[in-house]
C-alpha cells in the first residue's frame, strides 16, 4: 500500500474509536471526508514530488476548503472558496461547537458544531500523521498524533473502550508500519516475498534459526493479542481510598466525569460544622416532610459501604420523560403520589447529585441530568446542583404489614448485588444478627426487630465522636461501644440485614429538616443523614431508621410508618413510644443511661469475645490465600488438560488405540525431558530407552510392544491384531519416572511441557493463517501488477 | 527375467539362506559384518556395488567370497588403460568352419562381475560396462544378448592413486546402487587374519552354501516386501532434502529414490520383515545416496564430505507421524 494511503487508513481506524462519543453516525462521514481530503492531497504531493514543507500547507488549505464546502456552502463563493461571510459562519459554528461540548455529556447528539470540531481535529491529526510518516519518514512517530486522538474517547468515557475498537485502532497503526517497511525495502529493489514454511525436505539451515524467522508482523500480531488478553487476567486497580468509609475520593478526571465526594466522610463533616448552613428548602404538597436521598451505597467490603459509579444512558435523561420504574415495586402495592418543590442553596459546593425522595417518578429540571436505572440516583457529568430549583414527583409505596410479611424472594440480580458480604465478616456478628431476630418469622419481621434492637433494646447511644479500639469499626460498634451516629447505625443495620438474607443498601442524604412555614421545610448541614434501605419484593426498596431520633439523636429523623406495625411475635415493648425512648433522656445523662442499657445484652459481648481475637488478622491472609488459590488453579489448567488427554488416549480401542498410546508415550517422553528426535523411529526410540535407562524385562517388553504395534500399524501390509494395552504404557511410565529426578516428575505432572508445546503449535498455526492471508494478498497484488 | 510372482515366495524359508551366505563370507573376511550385510543387501536388491578404498583391504576377496559361496559363475576384469569395450562385452568372430559370425561372450556374461580398479580404464570402456549394468543386456553387431540372472557388478575404485586414472564422473556413479568403503580391519581381526591366512587361503576351503535358484527366489521374495505410502513419502522427503540442502551442489536423482526403496526392501527381508520401516531407509541412506551427491563450495571449504551432510539430513528429516489408517 502506498504510504499516504496507509497513513489515511491508520487515521481513519483510530478515528472510528470516537464512535461512543456520538449518538448517530453522520459525524463519521464528515470525518471520512476530511481524512480523504488529506489523503488525496498526500498522494498527489507524492506523485508530483512537492517539497517537504508544501504538503502540510496544502493539506491545511484543502481542509479549509473542505470545511467551507461542508458547513458554509451557502455563504462561500462557488461553494468552496472561502470569503468573509463563510469564515464568519465557520467561526460561529466553531464557538457553538465549544458551547455544545460544555453543555452535553457523551454520547452527544450530532450537533453541526461538534461534528465540525471533530472533523477539523481529525483532519489536523491526519495532516500530522502524513507529515511524520510520509514526509519525514518516521512512521513510528506518527503513533503520537494517533495516540492523542485515541486518548479522546479514553478520557471522556467512563467505561473502558471496547476491545474490538482497540484492535481496529492498533491494526490501523500496524498497517502504517507495514507500509513503511515495504517502502523502505522497495527502495533497495523488489520486495522478496519468501514462503515462510519450508518444504518437508528443506531442513538444513533454517530449522535452527527459529527466532530469526519471527517477522515484525508476527511481533505486531502478538503484541496486539497480548494487549487485549492480558488485562483480562490482571486484576483491576480501583482508586480506592486506603482508609475509612466512602466512595472514591473525588478523583476528578477531566470535566466530563463526575466528581463523587466521599459521602460518608462528608457526612460527619457536615454534622459537626460549627455553624449550620442551609442546604435547601422545599415544600411538600401533602404537608409531610420527606427524607431526601443523594447517594446510594451498595458495595460492602467488610469495613465500609461504597458506591458503584452510576451509569446514565442518554435515554435516561430526566428532562426527557419519567424516570425508570423503581426496581421491585409492583402494581399490587398501593402507592401514594406526592410532589416536592426543591430550592437548592446557591452556596452549595460542587454537588453532581440531586437530593430526591425515593422513589422519584418524574423530575422537572433543566440540563443534562441522568438517572441510574438500578438505584434511581440522579446525577450529571456537566451540571451542579447548587442554586437549582426543581419539582419532583415521587410515588411512594404504602405497603401493609401483611403484604410485606408475604413478600417473596428477591430476584437474582438484586440478591447477588445487595446480599454480598465478605467472608471475613466475624461469626460473632453473624450470630448477633440471628440471635436478635430469632423470634421474627418473616424477613420483614426480622427487619423490624433489627430496627427495634438498634433504637430500643440494644442500648445504643447517639454520639458524634466515635472511638475505636478494634481492627474493625463495625465489630467495635456492634459488640463493644454501641455508640455512634447515623453512619454506624445505617451501615450496621444494612450488614445485619444482609446476614439475614434481606437485600440492603445504605442511602446518604438528608432528613426532612425543620418546618419553617406552612408545608415548607429547611434542610441544613445538621440534617445530613445516612439510613438503610431494605428490599422487599413487591414494595421495592424501603427506608428504615435505626438511628435514634429526637433531641438525643438525629434531631429531625423519623421512623417510617410501615415499620410501626406490630409484628405479632415481636410485641415485647410498646411501639408507640419507640421514637421517644432515647429522646426522653437528657444528653448529660446519656452515658449513664447507655451503660445501664448496655447491660441488657452482656451475653452478646462475652459470647463474641473469643472468636473476635482469633479473626483479627484473617482478612488479609484470607485474601492472599484466595488469590494464591486462584493463581494455582489457573496454573493447573495445563496439568488438567494433560490428565484429560491421557485418560482419553488410554481409553481408546482398536487401531486408534495404538496411535493414541503412541502419542501418549511421545508426550510422556517430552514431559520427562527425553523427547524423541524428529528422525527417531519407534523402534529406535524403544532401543534408546531400553539401553539408556537399563529397563527391566517387563518395561523393555512393554516399550517394545508399543513400538512394534505402532510400526506394524503404520508400515505393514496387514497390521494384525493389536497386542498393546494401556498397561504397557503405564509400565513404561513407571520405569521412566523411576529414572528421573523428583523435580522433573513434579514438573511433568503439574506443568506438563507437552501441553505447552501443543499451545505453541496451535498459536503457530494461527500465525500461519495470518501469513497465508498475507501471501494471498501479495499474490493478487503481484498478478495485478503483472497485468499492468 | 524369468521371475514370476504367481507364488508368493516364502520369506521365512529364504532368509536362512541369506544368512548362510553371510556367515560363509564372514568366515573369510573377519570383522566386516556391516560391509558383508550391505553387499548382500545390494545383491538381493538387484543392484551394483562400488567399493572405494585403498589397496589391500580385501575388496577383491569380498567379491570372490560372495561368488564362491553362492555357486554361480564369477568373472573378474582387471581394468587397465588399454582395455577395450569389446574386452568386456565380447566379440563376434568369424567362424570359418560354420561360415558364420560367432559371438564370443565377454566377462560380463556371469552372475557376478568383479571390475577391479575401474577408474584405470578409459571412459569408453567404463561406459561399456555401465550400459550392461543398467540394461542387463549386451548388444554386439546388432544382436542383443541378455545377461544372467542374478547379475551384479562389484566395481572397486582406488581413491589414492590419481595419476593415469579416469575417476568415474558423477553421472556414472549414479548407476551404482551403493558405495561402501571397506576400511581397515580391527587389530584383533587383523591378528586373526594372520593366523587364518598364514598357511592356505581360506577362500579355497569355502563351499557354496546357496544355489543360484535360491538366490533368484530370494530376489523375488524381496520384490514382494511391502512398502507403505508413508515410507514412500519419507524416502522422497530424504531425497528432496538433498536437493534443497545449501551444502550440496548436486542432490540425489529420482533413480536414487528407486534404488533406496529397493535396497530398503532387501534390508527388511534380510531381517525377516515383510514390510519396510523408516529404520531401513535410515541405515541405507548414506551408502545408497552419499556417492551421488556433490558438496557445495562452502561445504568443501569446511571439509564437509557428502557422507556427513547426508547423515545430518537423516537426523533432521522427521519420520512419518503415527496416524490411524
Amino acid at each position: 500500500m502506498r504510504l499516504p494511503i496507509a497513513s489515511g487508513v491508520a487515521t481513519l481506524a483510530v478515528a472510528t474509536t470516537l464512535y461512543p462519543l456520538f449518538d448517530s453516525t453522520t459525524w463519521l462521514w464528515t470525518v471520512v471526508g476530511a481524512i480523504l481530503t488529506v489523503t488525496v492531497l498526500g498522494v498527489l504531493a507524492d506523485r508530483f514530488n512537492l517539497p517537504l514543507w508544501a504538503m502540510p500547507l496544502a493539506s491545511l488549505l484543502g481542509l479549509t476548503l473542505y470545511m467551507t464546502a461542508v458547513f458554509a456552502r451557502d455563504e462561500a463563493w462557488l461553494w468552496v472558496i472561502p470569503n468573509w461571510d463563510s469564515v464568519t459562519a465557520l467561526a460561529e459554528l466553531w464557538n457553538r461547537g465549544f458551547g455544545d461540548i460544555q453543555r452535553f455529556a457523551a454520547p452527544v447528539p450530532d450537533q453541526p458544531g461538534i461534528v465540525a470540531l471533530t472533523a477539523v481535529g481529525v483532519g489536523v491529526i491526519a495532516v500530522l500523521v502524513d507529515l511524520f510518516a510520509v514526509r519525514a519518514r518516521v512512521a513510528a512517530l506518527a503513533g503520537l498524533p494517533l495516540l492523542a486522538l485515541f486518548t479522546v474517547p479514553a478520557a471522556v468515557i467512563v467505561e473502558p473502550i471496547a476491545w474490538p475498537s482497540f484492535i481496529l485502532a492498533a491494526f490501523g497503526y500496524l498497517v502504517l508500519l507495514v507500509a513503511d517497511g515495504r517502502e523502505r525495502v522497495s527502495r533497495w529493489g523488489r520486495a522478496v516475498l519468501v514462503r515462510r514454511r519450508p518444504g518437508p525436505g528443506d531442513v538444513t539451515g533454517q530449522r535452527h534459526q527459529g527466532p530469526l524467522r519471527l517477522s515484525g508482523k508476527r511481533i505486531g500480531f502478538a503484541a496486539v493479542a497480548l494487549a487485549v488478553l492480558l488485562p483480562t487476567v490482571v486484576p483491576d486497580l480501583a482508586p480506592n481510598p486506603l482508609f475509612g468509609f466512602g466512595v472514591g475520593s473525588g478523583l476528578g478526571r477531566g470535566n466530563n466525569t463526575i466528581s463523587i465526594p466521599n459521602p460518608i466522610a462528608g457526612l460527619r463533616g457536615q454534622l459537626t460544622l460549627p455553624e449550620e448552613a442551609r442546604v435547601m428548602t422545599y415544600s411538600s404538597a401533602d404537608g409531610n416532610p420527606r427524607y431526601l436521598r443523594t447517594w446510594s451505597l451498595d458495595v460492602f467490603d467488610g469495613e465500609a459501604f461504597e458506591m458503584t459509579p452510576p451509569t446514565g444512558r442518554p435515554q435516561d435523561r430526566v428532562d426527557e420523560g419519567p424516570l425508570p420504574p423503581p426496581p421491585g415495586m409492583s402494581g399490587a402495592v398501593p402507592a401514594k403520589s406526592n410532589q416536592l418543590r426543591v430550592q437548592m442553596s446557591p452556596e452549595l459546593g460542587k454537588l453532581s447529585f440531586l437530593p430526591l425522595p425515593y422513589p422519584a417518578a418524574q423530575i422537572g429540571i433543566e440540563g443534562d441530568w441522568r438517572a441510574d436505572r438500578s438505584t434511581l440516583v440522579v446525577f450529571s457529568h456537566v451540571e451542579y446542583a447548587a442554586g437549582l430549583s426543581y419539582n419532583v414527583v415521587s410515588n411512594e409505596p404504602r405497603p401493609s404489614g401483611r403484604t410485606l410479611d408475604e413478600a417473596g424472594p428477591a430476584p437474582v440480580d438484586i440478591a447477588t448485588r445487595y446480599l454480598q458480604l465478605p467472608d471475613s465478616l466475624p461469626e460473632s456478628i453473624r450470630d448477633l444478627a440471628r440471635r436478635e431476630t430469632r423470634t421474627g418469622k418473616t424477613p420483614f419481621q426480622k427487619a423490624v426487630q433489627l430496627q427495634k434492637w438498634f433504637t430500643e433494646r440494644g442500648g445504643f447511644t447517639y454520639q458524634l465522636r466515635t472511638e475505636g479500639h478494634s481492627a474493625s469499626a463495625l465489630e467495635d460498634f456492634l459488640l463493644y461501644s454501641r455508640a455512634g451516629y447515623c453512619e454506624q447505625f445505617a451501615v450496621s443495620m444494612a450488614v445485619l440485614a444482609r446476614i439475614l438474607d434481606i437485600p440492603a443498601r445504605v442511602a446518604i442524604g438528608y432528613t426532612g429538616g425543620t418546618r419553617i412555614g406552612d408545608s415548607t421545610w429547611e434542610v441544613t448541614t445538621r440534617d445530613t443523614h445516612a439510613w438503610p434501605e431494605l428490599y422487599f419484593e413487591g414494595a421495592g426498596w424501603l427506608a428504615f431508621e435505626p438511628t435514634p431520633t429526637g433531641a438525643a439523636g438525629q434531631g429531625t429523623g423519623q421512623v417510617p410508618e410501615y415499620t410501626r406495625f406490630t409484628p405479632p411475635s415481636a410485641a415485647d415493648s410498646g411501639t408507640e413510644t419507640e421514637t421517644d425512648t432515647p429522646a426522653s433522656t437528657p444528653e448529660e445523662e446519656e452515658t449513664a443511661a447507655g451503660t445501664t442499657q448496655r447491660n441488657q445484652g452482656p451475653l452478646d459481648r462475652e459470647g463474641a469475645a473469643a472468636p473476635v481475637t482469633v479473626e483479627e488478622e484473617t482478612p488479609v491472609l484470607a485474601w492472599i490465600a484466595a488469590g494464591t488459590g486462584v493463581l494455582l488453579l489457573i496454573l493447573l489448567i495445563p496439568a488438567l488438560i494433560r490428565v484429560l488427554t491421557r485418560t482419553r488416549r488410554l481409553r481408546a480401542v482398536g487401531s486408534r488405540a495404538v496411535v493414541r498410546l503412541w502419542a501418549e508415550l511421545d508426550d510422556m517422553l517430552y514431559d520427562y525431558g527425553m523427547s524423541r528426535g524428529p528422525s527417531e523411529s519407534s523402534r529406535a526410540m524403544a532401543r534408546r530407552l531400553t539401553e539408556k535407562f537399563e529397563f527391566g524385562q517387563e518395561a523393555a517388553g512393554a516399550v517394545a510392544r508399543v513400538a512394534s504395534a505402532t510400526e506394524r500399524l503404520m508400515y505393514a501390509r496387514d497390521p494384525g491384531t493389536v497386542t498393546v494395552s494401556a498397561e504397557d504404557v503405564e509400565t513404561v511410565r513407571k520405569a521412566l519416572a523411576a529414572s528421573v529426578t523428583r523435580g522433573r516428575r513434579m514438573r511433568a505432572t503439574l506443568l506438563p511441557p507437552s501441553t505447552f508445546a501443543r499451545f505453541r503449535v496451535m498459536s503457530g498455526r494461527v500465525l500461519d493463517g495470518f501469513d497465508w492471508l498475507e501471501s494471498v494478498g501479495a499474490r493478487s497484488l503481484t498478478r495485478r501488477l503483472a497485468r499492468k | 527375467m524369468a521371475i514370476t510372482h504367481d507364488v508368493p515366495p516364502q520369506l521365512d524359508d529364504l532368509v536362512p539362506t541369506a544368512h548362510r551366505v553371510r556367515e560363509a563370507i564372514e568366515s573369510v573376511i573377519e570383522g566386516k559384518g556391516d560391509v558383508i550385510r550391505l553387499t548382500l543387501t545390494v545383491m538381493l536388491a538387484e543392484g551394483h556395488l562400488l567399493i572405494e578404498d585403498v589397496p589391500g583391504v580385501g575388496k577383491t576377496m569380498l567379491a570372490k567370497a560372495l561368488a564362491r559361496s553362492i555357486d554361480c559363475p564369477v568373472r573378474r576384469v582387471q581394468f587397465t588403460p588399454d582395455l577395450l569395450p569389446s574386452d568386456i562385452t565380447g566379440v563376434s568372430a568369424y567362424n570359418q568352419q560354420t561360415m558364420e559370425f560367432e559371438f564370443k561372450p565377454g566377462p560380463v556374461f556371469a552372475s557376478i562381475v568383479v571390475g577391479d580398479e575401474i577408474n584405470r580404464a578409459s571412459p569408453k570402456t567404463q561406459s561399456a560396462l555401465l550400459e550392461c549394468m543398467e540394461e542387463h543386456q549386451v548388444t554386439v553387431d546388432g544382436v542383443t544378448y541378455p545377461l544372467d540372472t542374478p547379475f551384479m557388478v562389484i566395481a572397486t575404485q582406488n581413491p589414492i592413486e590419481m595419476e593415469g586414472t579416469y575417476p568415474l564422473p558423477e553421472a556414472q556413479r549414479d548407476r551404482f546402487t551403493a558405495r561402501i568403503a571397506m576400511g581397515y580391519p580391527e587389530p584383533s581381526a587383523e591378528l586373526e587374519m594372520l593366523d587364518v591366512h598364514g598357511g592356505t587361503s581360506p577362500l579355497d576351503k569355502l563351499q557354496p552354501v546357496a544355489t543360484t535358484a535360491e538366490i533368484t527366489a530370494l530376489i523375488a521374495a524381496v520384490r514382494a516386501v511391502y512398502v507403505s505410502q508413508a515410507i514412500k513419502r519419507y524416502a522422497i522427503d530424504l531425497v528432496t532434502a538433498t536437493r534443497r540442502s545449501p551444502e550440496l551442489r548436486l542432490g540425489a536423482s529420482p533413480r536414487s529414490t528407486l534404488h533406496l526403496i529397493r535396497t530398503a526392501r532387501a534390508h527388511a527381508a534380510m531381517l525377516g520383515r515383510d514390510y519396510v520401516i523408516p529404520d531401513d531407509l535410515q541405515d541405507l541412506a548414506v551408502p545408497v545416496l552419499a556417492h551421488r551427491l556433490l558438496p557445495s563450495v562452502e561445504a568443501q571449504g569446511q571439509r564437509r564430505l557428502p557422507e556427513h551432510v547426508m547423515a545430518d539430513i537423516v537426523r533432521q528429516v522427521p519420520v512419518p507421524e503415527a496416524q490411524a489408517r
